[in-house]
């Protein structure tokens, strides 16, 4: 059950959103491939667009595919409602300029995907919009980094790619007793294994395109309303509370109440900036979350399983997982992921840059690519890829070493996995011997 | 808009545009632990239509000052004060399940400033499990859990949203668990002259009824529409929640009775 449904979980997956439609009983949900939507007449068009019902105009900005996705995500995670995207980067963009204009600031964990880690350090600064980083877990340093003009505190559920959890619960205290909501990026984790809601936080993003769709074959992103901040006893957030022009002078926050920054992303962002799902990428994750309680069941298995077996392998320096007690947040992950925190394994082998990249090379079942949360093992060496453009500070910041190799552990044989790593490993050995 | 009412700073939706008292005035009134977001979907259309519309939070509800009211006969009270305050000397007259019985307490004292009455999921009685009242007076979000479980139909409670990627269900929850909804249930158990007022009225009025409306059962709401002599309109597949679950049928069968007047 979630603050969304009476339904459970696993019921959700499968039903939230759409109820067999009349005309043709489709059991499967529809792909609408349409980009607008006939209307009854010209006064039914013009109370469309004026908020006075609703329903569907133009697919920029509503599709009746994409709708149930969203309907489906937002009870997952128990929020009032949600919105997708083209792909997780423009969740977090509509996210952070709805909330965000010229002048704010953001309070943002310093272990963070690096695409957002430049998009909050370097595009949006161009825009106006400040951030300060900080070790999320260190309060003191949270509540200190809180300006007058901040708007948010953000972080990911799971650091990527230092696997640090952040304790939802202890930055939500901080956060709302400075009247800021919490902001999280959530797709390491999945309502599957933890609903960031309940701890508080009052808005999750989520980049589709991983565990939720697992298959690899469509980049989407979502952005689900917690419905549980006070915009208006905040008293930060105008761009909730006072007149908004475009709609006749709408106070989103008076007429929405708990929906109202879902509304005001639909109404300004999707009109505004355009970064739609199509409905086909909306149908193919659909399909993926009907198995993802199933699938993280086994990524958590196998990532437990082969971080285990990589501890006992003589050429691994070093083996990191949220789930270890050598990992500095073991116990807020014990706390936040009773069913495992998730299957994101690093480790480092011995023999430094070298070494891990005749390790990467050798794989023949993990796949060397940019990307995570696939059903298929994916392997990567972040510090040439994704954190690429971070200095040497800030790649320590973020958690990250020369050696470090990032495993999104698949749901493969585990028999298999281990194979092919230990074929990779002794690569790498052969490689350290040999400089 | 904002407006005293008895000295206690009191919220009234407008429906998107400023009230203006020269139009006709329709008042909604929100149920059990509702506010005026209860009719969002329906207040916009007739601000935008000819209409002013007046949607106010009951005190020490969601965005009005003061303390919950106990009674529906102080609610009928206090809803004649709100019009005075408003201005309002008469009023197409709306009300959501409990909203309806404070309507009716209305329609009893000040006959002369209805212009019509409807109903929307609601009965001449509503009574109350001791039970929930218990439990919405130490834990409302449980309470608001047991409530919305029974008061969204079929589809609602499978996610399906009038308003493309919302989730009705939590939104209705956030308000219900912050609003005083231990009082409401209590005053609604506790009322009982529903029956006796809606024979004696003598106004045009409207029923909206719902086939699977588990808190106001369709019997008891087309009982009182026979004792009211009122216009009926019945949405099978739907719950309790008509102005959130259905929307758009709501407003349809709401404009077409309020302008045959």
């Amino acid at each position: 059950m979630s603050r969304s449904s009476y339904l459970q979980a696993d019921t959700i997956a499968l039903h939230s959103g759409y109820q067999p439609e009349s005309d043709h009983g489709s059991r499967a949900v529809p792909i609408y491939q349409t980009t607008s939507y006939v209307f009854d007449d010209v006064s039914e068009a013009s109370s469309l667009f004026n908020v006075e019902q609703g329903g569907h105009i133009y697919s920029r900005i509503t599709n009746p595919t994409v709708a149930v996705l969203e309907q489906r995500i937002a009870a997952l995670e128990g929020g009032s409602g949600a919105i997708c995207t083209a792909s997780g980067m423009s969740a977090l963009y509509v996210t952070f300029t709805t909330l965000c204009s010229a002048g704010d600031h953001i309070v943002s964990s310093a272990q963070i995907y690096g695409s957002t880690a430049t998009l909050l350090r370097h595009t949006l600064k161009r825009f106006g919009i400040d951030c300060t980083f900080v070790a999320i877990n260190d309060q003191d340093a949270v509540k200190a980094a809180i300006q007058e003009n901040t708007k948010m505190v953000f972080c990911e559920s799971i650091g990527n790619p230092g696997l640090e959890v952040a304790d939802l619960d202890a930055i939500c205290v901080t956060a709302h007793d400075a009247g800021v909501p919490v902001v999280i990026d959530a797709t390491f984790s999945t309502p599957s294994l933890n609903r960031p809601i309940e701890h508080g936080v009052n808005v999750v993003v989520h980049s589709a395109t991983k565990w939720m769709g697992g298959h690899g074959v469509a980049v989407g992103g979502v952005i689900v309303d917690g419905g549980n901040f006070d915009w208006q006893k905040s008293s930060r957030f105008p761009e909730l509370t006072e007149p908004y022009a475009p709609f006749h002078g709408m106070k989103f926050w008076e007429e929405f109440g708990p929906s109202a920054l879902a509304m005001k992303m639909r109404a300004e962002s999707m009109r505004d900036l355009g970064a739609a799902m199509s409905p086909h990428n909306a149908f193919l994750i659909l399909q993926g979350i009907e198995t993802l309680s199933l699938r993280m069941k086994q990524h958590v298995a196998n990532a437990h399983e082969l971080m285990h077996w990589l501890l006992e392998q003589e050429n691994v320096s070093w083996v990191n997982h949220p789930d270890l007690e050598t990992n500095e947040t073991n116990d807020v992950a014990k706390r936040l992921f009773p069913k495992g925190a998730g299957s994101m394994v690093c480790f480092g082998v011995e023999g430094g840059r070298a070494a891990g990249a005749a390790f990467i090379d050798a794989l023949q079942l993990g796949s060397n690519l940019a990307n995570v949360g696939d059903s298929r093992t994916l392997v990567l060496h972040p510090g040439s890829t994704t954190h690429s453009r971070l200095s040497p500070e800030q790649m320590v910041a973020a958690g990250i070493s020369e050696d470090m190799i990032r495993v999104s552990v698949g749901i493969e044989s585990i028999k298999d996995i281990k194979a092919d790593f230990a074929n990779g490993l002794r690569s790498a050995k052969r490689a350290a011997e040999a400089s | 808009m904002e407006l005293q009412v008895n000295g206690i700073r009191t919220y009234a939706a407008t429906g998107g545009k400023e009230f203006d008292v020269a139009l006709p005035t329709v008042l909604f009134i929100h149920g059990s632990g509702m506010d005026h977001r209860a009719w969002a979907l329906q207040t916009r259309w007739f601000a935008f239509h000819g209409y002013s519309v007046l949607a106010p939070d009951f005190p020490g509800h969601s965005l009005s000052d003061g303390e919950a009211l106990t009674s529906i006969e102080e609610m009928g009270v206090w809803l004649s004060d709100f019009l005075a305050a408003a201005g309002v000397e008469k009023a197409h007259v709306v009300g959501h399940s409990q909203g309806f019985l404070s309507a009716l307490e209305l329609a009893n004292n000040h006959p002369e400033k209805l212009l019509s009455l409807t109903g929307i999921g609601t009965a001449a009685a509503i009574p109350v499990n001791p039970a929930l009242i218990e439990t919405a007076e130490i834990a409302p979000a449980k309470a608001a859990d047991m409530m919305l479980q029974w008061g969204f139909g079929p589809g609602a409670q499978y996610g399906v949203s009038a308003v493309p990627g919302m989730q009705p269900i939590a939104i209705g929850r956030q308000i219900m668990s912050n609003n005083p909804l231990g009082v409401d249930l209590k005053a609604c158990a506790n009322y009982t002259a529903g029956a006796d007022i809606a024979e004696k009225l003598d106004i045009p009025s409207c029923l909206i009824l719902a086939g699977k409306d588990k808190m106001t059962p369709l019997r008891a709401g087309k009982a009182l529409a026979s004792a009211m002599n009122a216009q009926v309109t019945v949405f099978p597949e739907h719950g309790h929640m008509l102005p959130v679950e259905a929307p758009k049928q709501s407003l349809q069968a709401l404009r077409s009775f309020i302008s045959s007047l």
